[in-house]
Formats: structure tokens, C-alpha cells, sequence
């Protein structure tokens, strides 16, 4: 009886490594007639590994995308992206390696979790372009190497986050108002800093009455935790908090859902958007958003403009550039229908400031809440 | 102390309601004699289900309450199907009703997405609008002291739906004659068949109502407290699995049970927005559920009355 069952696994087990030849036999063969394909021409070919979250997450990973969808279809060529399994280090590099045998020659990592693959890959594959956002490239050690074939793209997220926290203030006059971030990393808590900068400048300068308490400014340490962006917001909003900046990715959807459902019922209560113009994914009825205003940074134009540079040989490898107010990379939407014109024109007044370099910013805590 | 369970109630009921229908919809599963651990796949196909019907219906239907409705029937709808393959491929084939019910957990993710994406252009949907939560005023029900502000203050209608399935069930498991027969096909299906019962029958019974049940928890999740689909409802099936077993296959014990996981999780989230709970590190608050029920499968292993023939095909 043993004996019967050890030769049908001895059969299965041959059976299944035939099977497995058979099938890598076939994969090389595509994957070798694929590589003829590629390659020829100046052409090159972009590429992209998503970070935490889908290509179409509304926020970080779309907007990279869009940028070099935008870049590679003007220029006419080809472009990809793979979403790895896993977020580790091994992950992205795994799939960084894919595209690059592939013939992906430009290859656009978003998000700070991708600072030590890039740091790997960009030694490893010296002939291909890598664009960081969010980070620079280091070992773990926070020993930033940029190599030559590497850019690394930051964003004033403090001039954005104050931009939305005079809007805020100013469109509110007086009240509470709530921070939820996801998981407290720099790129976060530069957004908190400079809400709450914002905040008080109005305070000072406009005559607005609006407080931050530390109980209301959260890290619920993920980015897509919706039941507890959800739960969280609805304590905040119970303790007469009117307006939540949410710099949270899904943790920061589930407090949109908290706020629709209350401004549904007539509540007077606002998200402050982030990344992007969320004003879209507030809306709880006709015409109306429960999305006060957001606090963007122009990720898919700096994907766009690394596309374009590489197009023109002109490819700013080595450096480490900040997209903040000055260039136009940081900003609240052009057009808000929750902000008075007066408003709006304050905030742009406020705008133009920071750019003549008129009101600094500072992206460190110093005496802020956390 | 009391502020602070005041205050996260509400809350706490809104997340705790998915878990509970899903552990029922298990219940009945588990009480026919077929185990069923694609409760996780169905709710994502329940929250696929009812997101894509509401979103459609939104140019075309003013009423928001009615696209509600229509969003969580299309849900329970689509979970009986999808529960069919898990019912056809465990019951009439006798395959492994594990790997059948993983099966259902890897499609129904990729299946999701992958329509998601082709129907509506992206893998998230947004709804405008899901169910209105209200104090409940009728009969003053909300001026209870103690109870009132605890059970009836910012409810949404799916809750109470779910409470009058709950307590239907019981009374159809304990009540009434086919509920006994349901419970004796998943204790002896032989003896129950040879007293004239069409086991296959009431297998199909069971895992239908647990894909409705389950697609109906993960539409809940979407007229409620999400307001996106994601293509995940992050491991509340396998959560309501274990709500099953630490409820005993119960009725009432899985409501306690989804109860205490819903309260803790609830708790566990909002934890750093309560000045009194700020103390206490989150990551213990948030494995407090998991280790209690380690703990309490544990102990209760050698008690356990799960149903005998649960997972042995017929």
C-alpha cells in the first residue's frame, strides 16, 4: 500500500518538473523573441514599479504614472509599469531588474520606500536612468549617494501644506481644526509642519481665530487603514473639529467618507485634500464637495519633466532637485469652488509671497506639534 | 471611562456589523457540513458587487437610499453566484473544500480589479453617497438613558437589517424542523440522509447563504465605512472565520464574538485620537484582538463543538 502511493508522488513529482521544463523552456523562448523586438533605434522605453498601492490610487502612484503616460505618448514611446508583489527591498529591485531586461532604459520609482533598491540599482545597472521621488538613494544608512545615472525629486511639502492652512483658516475664521497623517515619514510630517505654520500665519496676519490641539494631530501609521481614517476622523468631527488635513493615502479616504456622511446630514465639516485635487472624491451630492481645498505637489509634471530631459539628453543625473513654490511645483488647485474669491485671492497673494521669498517656511518641527 | 465607550460606540457597532453577517453566513456553511474559508473572497465580491451597481446608477437615480438598496440586493446576488463554485466544486465534485475556498480568496481579488478596471477605467471605485446614519427617534428609543446613546445614536439601517437576520437565524437553526435537518448534515450527513434528507440539498442551502451573507458584509463595508472599493476588505473574512470559531459556532457566541473584535479593532484605531487611551502603545492595543483569540482557541480546542462532519464531503 505505501509502496503504491510513493510511486504515484514519484510520478507526480516527474510529471510536474516535465511540466515546469516545458513551461521555462517556452517563457525563454518568448522572452528571448521579445528582446529581438526591442531595443533597436534611439528610442528609449520608460518604466515604473508602483509603490504601497495601485496605478490608479488617486494620488501617488497615478499621478507619477500619468506624468510619463503624458511624456511618452508625445514623444511616442513605449512605456510600462509593474506592480511588485511585496514592498521590500528585494521586491522593487526584483522588479526594477525586470524592466531593465526588458529594455526599460528610464525607470521612475515612486515614494521614499524605494531609496535603498534605487541605491542598489543604480551601481547595478549603470547604462539605465532611475528617477526617485520622494527620496534620495542611500544603503539604509541614510548616506545619500546619488549616482550619476540617478535624480532625486523632492517637494516643498511645508509651502503646500501652508498654502492649504491659510486657505483653510481663512475660509473658516474661527474654530478646531485636525491633522491625520499615515505613517510619520519626512514627506508627512513636512505636510503637518506647514499646515500648521499656515495656519497661525493667518492667524497673525488675516485675524483668523483657528487652534490645532495636540490630541487632534494623528499618524494612524499606515496608508490604507480606511476603517481607522474613518473612526478617527469621526472623533475629531465629535469634538467640534471642522476642518481634517488628511495626508494619508486610503486612511485619509475614509475620512472623506466620515465627512460626506456628516455634511449629508448638514454638518458644517471639511477634509483638506492632499497630493492632488481630491475635490472629485468628496463630492456627496450634486455639486457639492466635502473637500475644502488640497494641498498638491506636482508629481506628474516632475515625472513628465524627467521623460522630457532624457528625450533632450539633458537628464539632470546626479543631482537632487526640489520642486517647492519657486518653480511651481507645490500649490493648492487652480480653482477651488469651496474657497471665497476673496480667499482665493488672499491665499494667491500668500503665494506670490513665498515665491519672492517674502514668508519662509521651515520643513522642521521646531516648536510645532509633532 | 464612560465618555470614552460612549464616544466609540457607534463606531464600534459600524465595523463590528460586516464581521458579524460574514461569521453568520460561515454559520450556516459550517452547520451544513462544508467548510467555508472563501468568506474573505466573497466579501470582496459583495463590496465589488455593490460599489459597481451604485456607481452606475448614480447618473441615472436622483434617490440615494434606493441605490443603496439596489447596491447591496445586486451584492447578495452576485455572492450566491460566486458561492455557487465553492458549493459545486465541494459538494458535488468532493474536492478539498480548503483549496476551494482559497481558490475563491485568489479570484475573487484578481477577478474584481481586473473588471473594476475594465468596466469604470480604474481598480478603485468612489460612490457618492452610501447609507445616512441617524439617531434613532422612534419610540424616543435614543433618550434610553445609558442604552440610548450606546445602541441607537448615528446608526445606519444596514445594522439592523443584519440584527433581524441574526436573530431570524436563530430561530431557523434552533426552531424550526429544517434547521435541525440543516445541523444534522453537518454532524452526520449518513444519518441525516438515511432519515430521508437531501444532504446535497441542504449543503447547496448552506453555502449559497453563506455567499449572500458574506457579499452582503462586504457591501455593508462599502455603504458604510470605506465609500471606495479597493479590491480588499484587508483579512475581515479570515477575521470573521475566527469569530466563528471563538463564537462556537453559535448564533449569539459569534455575535459576542464579532462584537469583542470589532470594540477591540475599533478601540485599537482611534487610540491616539483619545487623550486617555494615548498612553498605552497602539501596537499592543492592536494585536490585543489576535492574541486574545490564540489564547481562546486555545483553551477552547479541547471543548471545541464545531460540527463533526464540517469539511468531510458527503
Amino acid at each position: 500500500m505505501p509502496n503504491q502511493y510513493k510511486e504515484q508522488e514519484d510520478y507526480i513529482v516527474k510529471k510536474g518538473r516535465k511540466t515546469m521544463f516545458m513551461l521555462l523552456a517556452a517563457l525563454m523562448t518568448a522572452f528571448l523573441l521579445a528582446g529581438c523586438t526591442a531595443g533597436g533605434g534611439a528610442k528609449f522605453k520608460v518604466g515604473m514599479v508602483t509603490d504601497a498601492g495601485t496605478i490608479d490610487d488617486k494620488s501617488f502612484n497615478q499621478g507619477t504614472w500619468e506624468g510619463v503616460v503624458r511624456a511618452t505618448e508625445e514623444l511616442g514611446i513605449e512605456n510600462n509599469y509593474i506592480k511588485p508583489a511585496g514592498t521590500t527591498e528585494a521586491d522593487y529591485l526584483k522588479e526594477i531588474g525586470n524592466l531593465y531586461d526588458a529594455g526599460y532604459k528610464l525607470i521612475v520609482a515612486p515614494g521614499f520606500k524605494f531609496e535603498t533598491a534605487i541605491f542598489h540599482a543604480q551601481s547595478k545597472y549603470e547604462d539605465a536612468k532611475f528617477v526617485i521621488i520622494d527620496g534620495s538613494p542611500h544603503a539604509g544608512d541614510y548616506n545619500v549617494v546619488v549616482g550619476k545615472n540617478t535624480v532625486s525629486i523632492f517637494f516643498a511639502e511645508e509651502q503646500s501644506g501652508f498654502l492649504a492652512g491659510v486657505a483653510t483658516a481663512l475660509q473658516l475664521k474661527e474654530g478646531d481644526l485636525g491633522f491625520i497623517g499615515g505613517m510619520k515619514v519626512p514627506a508627512v510630517q513636512k505636510f503637518n509642519w506647514g499646515f500648521q505654520q499656515g495656519v497661525a500665519y493667518a492667524n497673525n496676519n488675516f485675524g483668523t481665530n483657528m487652534t490645532i490641539k495636540a490630541e487632534n494631530v494623528i499618524y494612524e501609521g499606515s496608508f490604507d487603514n480606511v476603517a481607522a481614517g474613518q473612526q478617527l476622523a469621526a472623533q475629531m468631527y465629535d469634538r467640534g473639529v471642522k476642518a481634517i488635513f488628511a495626508a494619508a493615502g486610503g486612511v485619509g479616504i475614509g475620512a472623506i467618507t466620515e465627512a460626506k456622511v456628516r455634511a449629508s446630514a448638514g454638518e458644517e465639516v471639511w477634509v483638506v485634500g492632499v497630493d492632488v485635487d481630491q475635490y472629485a472624491e468628496g463630492i456627496y451630492t450634486e455639486g457639492k464637495s466635502a473637500i475644502l481645498t488640497s494641498a498638491m505637489k506636482g508629481i506628474e509634471q516632475a515625472a513628465y519633466d524627467m521623460v522630457i530631459a532624457e528625450k533632450d539628453g539633458k537628464f539632470p543625473g546626479g543631482q537632487i532637485l526640489t520642486f517647492n513654490a519657486k518653480n511651481n511645483g507645490v500649490g493648492i488647485p487652480r480653482e477651488n469652488p469651496n474657497l471665497s474669491d476673496e480667499v482665493e485671492e488672499k491665499v494667491a497673494q500668500v503665494f506670490k509671497d513665498m515665491q519672492d521669498g517674502k514668508i519662509a517656511v521651515s520643513d522642521e518641527q521646531g516648536s510645532l506639534i509633532e | 471611562m464612560w465618555e470614552i465607550i460612549r464616544q466609540i460606540f457607534p463606531y464600534a457597532i459600524a465595523f463590528t456589523i460586516p464581521l458579524l453577517i460574514t461569521a453568520l453566513g460561515g454559520l450556516f456553511s459550517e452547520r451544513s457540513g462544508v467548510v467555508n474559508i472563501g468568506l474573505e473572497g466573497l466579501m470582496v465580491v459583495g463590496f465589488f458587487a455593490a460599489a459597481l451597481t451604485i456607481y452606475k446608477l448614480e447618473p441615472v437615480m436622483s434617490n440615494a437610499v434606493l441605490r443603496v438598496i439596489l447596491g447591496l440586493l445586486a451584492a447578495v446576488i452576485a455572492g450566491v453566484i460566486f458561492s455557487l463554485l465553492h458549493a459545486v466544486a465541494s459538494i458535488h465534485m468532493k474536492a478539498n473544500q480548503v483549496i476551494s475556498g482559497t481558490a475563491i480568496n485568489m479570484m475573487a481579488g484578481a477577478v474584481t480589479v481586473y473588471l473594476a478596471r475594465n468596466i469604470t477605467g480604474s481598480g478603485n471605485i468612489h460612490i457618492e453617497a452610501g447609507v445616512p446614519r441617524k439617531d434613532v427617534s422612534f419610540l424616543g428609543l435614543v433618550k434610553i438613558p445609558v442604552l440610548g446613546p450606546l445602541f441607537f445614536r448615528q446608526t445606519y439601517f444596514t445594522t439592523w437589517i443584519v440584527i433581524a437576520i441574526l436573530l431570524a437565524s436563530w430561530f431557523i437553526l434552533y426552531k424550526t424542523s429544517f434547521g435541525l435537518r440543516l445541523r444534522a448534515c453537518g454532524e452526520h450527513p449518513h444519518a441525516a440522509e438515511s432519515a430521508g434528507i437531501n444532504v446535497y440539498r441542504m449543503r447547496y442551502f448552506g453555502v449559497l447563504v453563506s455567499g449572500a451573507f458574506a457579499a452582503l458584509g462586504g457591501a455593508i463595508i462599502m455603504v458604510t465605512y470605506s465609500g471606495e472599493f479597493s479590491g480588499t476588505v484587508s483579512g475581515l473574512g479570515f477575521l470573521a472565520l475566527a469569530a466563528l470559531i471563538f463564537g462556537q459556532w453559535k448564533p449569539l457566541g459569534v455575535l459576542g464574538a464579532s462584537f469583542f473584535f470589532g470594540f477591540a479593532s475599533t478601540i485599537a484605531n482611534v487610540s491616539q485620537a483619545v487623550p486617555a487611551l494615548m498612553a498605552i502603545p497602539p501596537i499592543l492595543l492592536k494585536t490585543f484582538p489576535y492574541i486574545v483569540t490564540l489564547v481562546a482557541l486555545v483553551l477552547f480546542s479541547k471543548s471545541s463543538q464545531a460540527p463533526k462532519a464540517s469539511g468531510i464531503p458527503f
